[in-house]
């Protein structure tokens, strides 16, 4: 079962698992929010958490693919207890000392390796140079040098950073069907109107993003947005809302920019869902 | 309704009277039969009227369209165009109306439901033209079809393959 961790209304899946399952199984993209830990000073490429739409994350748990759930577990520590463990401390402290002891065994394995390997290019070149300062070879001192102590300076050594929880926090499961404060869009309207919508297109074999980027609500795709442009930019306008001209004519122009057509959706008189599309239309 | 300058001009009191003011030619717009003839249908208010008439004038005289007719909708309170864009083409139906009006998804339809004309022969979907007209008698025309449209392919690729894109694709696969 997938499991979306919600937090204030967003949706975010933790598991890099369950991210690929809800796109390849479930036609669903969300998008990509987390800083990448070996990169953290740029937006170009991001990685998990993926942020889901409130929309595609009740689509999932509506097919019973996924489960809503909050941590539980964000309460202080209470008065005079200490928020680590000192045995925590002492565990990690020890384990960090058997890394650095076994990071020092194998470079010195490897340096002992390389020095043999080199060793007789070494003493070349130690006697030629002694010969250009005139001294006399000294082989017992060349010998010697290859097994002087190593020892791996502390710096060197590399150290693990965890970027994933080992042990999952508590959880509990929120309901997606009635409002709470991480869940807030059950019942709301908006959210009702443009989840009819998401889910009318997701059935016809559409992929949808989100569709702030071009003032909709939705982007439709034909494919995988990896691989193609936007056709459509959806517009949920819910029964009687009205839809100013200005409106229609800046969302219809830029969708005619960009190559996209303007798709107003809303549940027709007799429920279904009714679809115009909207260019521009030069008539040169 | 009211806004300046989208009221037709001297539509409210016309007659013989008027025609003696101004240029010697008198009010021209307010005396064209095209005009009058829409007025007369008594379908709709003056400020959708004069949105009509000034289409008409830029699909017949801008645009050079062919046997621009005005039809009048009592049930939509609209007067709405028929026109051929070309002489062998279909007939489109052109529904004006000023920028100021609001619309709701379900009125569209609905104007693109008793406006459009069956076409003969195809299953052709719905498919209207709206024509915004600003107050200083810009007409912007928006096509309304039922269902889903494809856009047009995007441009030739070519331009994939310069100088700039290379670059780009260098800096992202860093």
């Amino acid at each position: 079962m997938i499991r979306i961790h919600v937090l204030e209304g967003a949706a975010l899946v933790w598991s890099v698992e369950d991210a690929r399952e809800i796109r390849e199984r479930f036609r669903l993209v969300g998008t990509l929010v987390g800083a990448l830990a070996r990169k953290p000073r740029q937006n170009a490429r991001l990685g998990l958490p993926l942020q889901l739409l409130p929309e595609e994350a009740r689509l999932l748990a509506e097919l019973g693919a996924a489960v809503l759930v909050r941590g539980t577990e964000i309460q202080p520590p209470a008065e005079g207890e200490e928020p680590t463990q000192a045995s925590e401390v002492e565990a990690y402290q020890r384990e960090l000392e058997e890394s650095y002891q076994e990071q020092q065994r194998l470079a010195g394995a490897e340096r002992g390796a390389l020095l043999a390997r080199l060793a007789e290019r070494i003493a070349q070149g130690r006697a030629r140079r002694r010969e250009q300062r005139g001294e006399t070879p000294d082989t017992a001192e060349d010998s010697g040098l290859l097994d002087s102590p190593f020892v791996l300076p502390r710096d060197s050594m590399m150290v693990q950073l965890p970027t994933a929880r080992r042990h999952p926090g508590q959880v509990e499961r929120v309901d997606w069907t009635s409002p709470s404060p991480d869940w807030p869009h059950a019942g709301c309207p908006a959210h009702e109107a443009r989840y009819r919508v998401f889910r009318e297109l997701w059935g016809r074999g559409y992929y949808l993003s989100g569709g702030s980027k071009f003032g909709g609500d939705f982007l439709v795709y034909p494919g995988d947005p990896l691989r193609f442009h936007a056709h459509y930019i959806a517009l949920c306008c819910p029964q009687g809302a009205p839809l100013p001209l200005r409106t229609l004519v800046a969302a219809a122009r830029l969708g005619t920019g960009v190559k996209k057509t303007l798709l107003l959706c809303s549940p027709g008189p007799s429920g279904a869902l009714a679809f115009t599309s909207l260019q521009w239309s030069g008539l040169q | 309704m009211d806004e300046v300058g989208c009221a037709a001009p001297g539509t409210a009191p016309s007659g013989p009277e008027r025609e003696a003011r101004g240029s010697p030619r008198g009010n021209w717009m307010a005396t064209h039969p095209k005009l009058t003839e829409m007025m007369s249908l008594d379908v709709a208010d003056s400020t959708q009227v004069y949105a009509a008439f000034l289409v008409y004038l830029d699909l017949l005289e801008g645009r050079n369209w062919h046997e621009v007719t005005c039809v009048g909708l009592a049930e939509l309170q609209l007067v709405c165009l028929r026109a051929h864009e070309r002489e062998a083409e279909n007939l489109q139906v052109v529904v004006p109306t000023p920028v100021h009006m609001s619309f709701t998804h379900q009125r569209l339809r609905e104007i693109m439901k008793k406006a459009c004309i069956p076409q003969d022969g195809t299953d052709s979907p719905l498919s209207v033209i709206l024509a915004i007209v600003e107050s200083d008698s810009t007409v912007v025309y928006y096509k309304l079809t039922d269902g889903f449209i494809m856009p047009d392919p995007p441009d030739d690729t070519e331009d994939v393959d310069n100088k700039q894109w290379r670059k780009k694709r260098r800096k992202l696969l860093r």
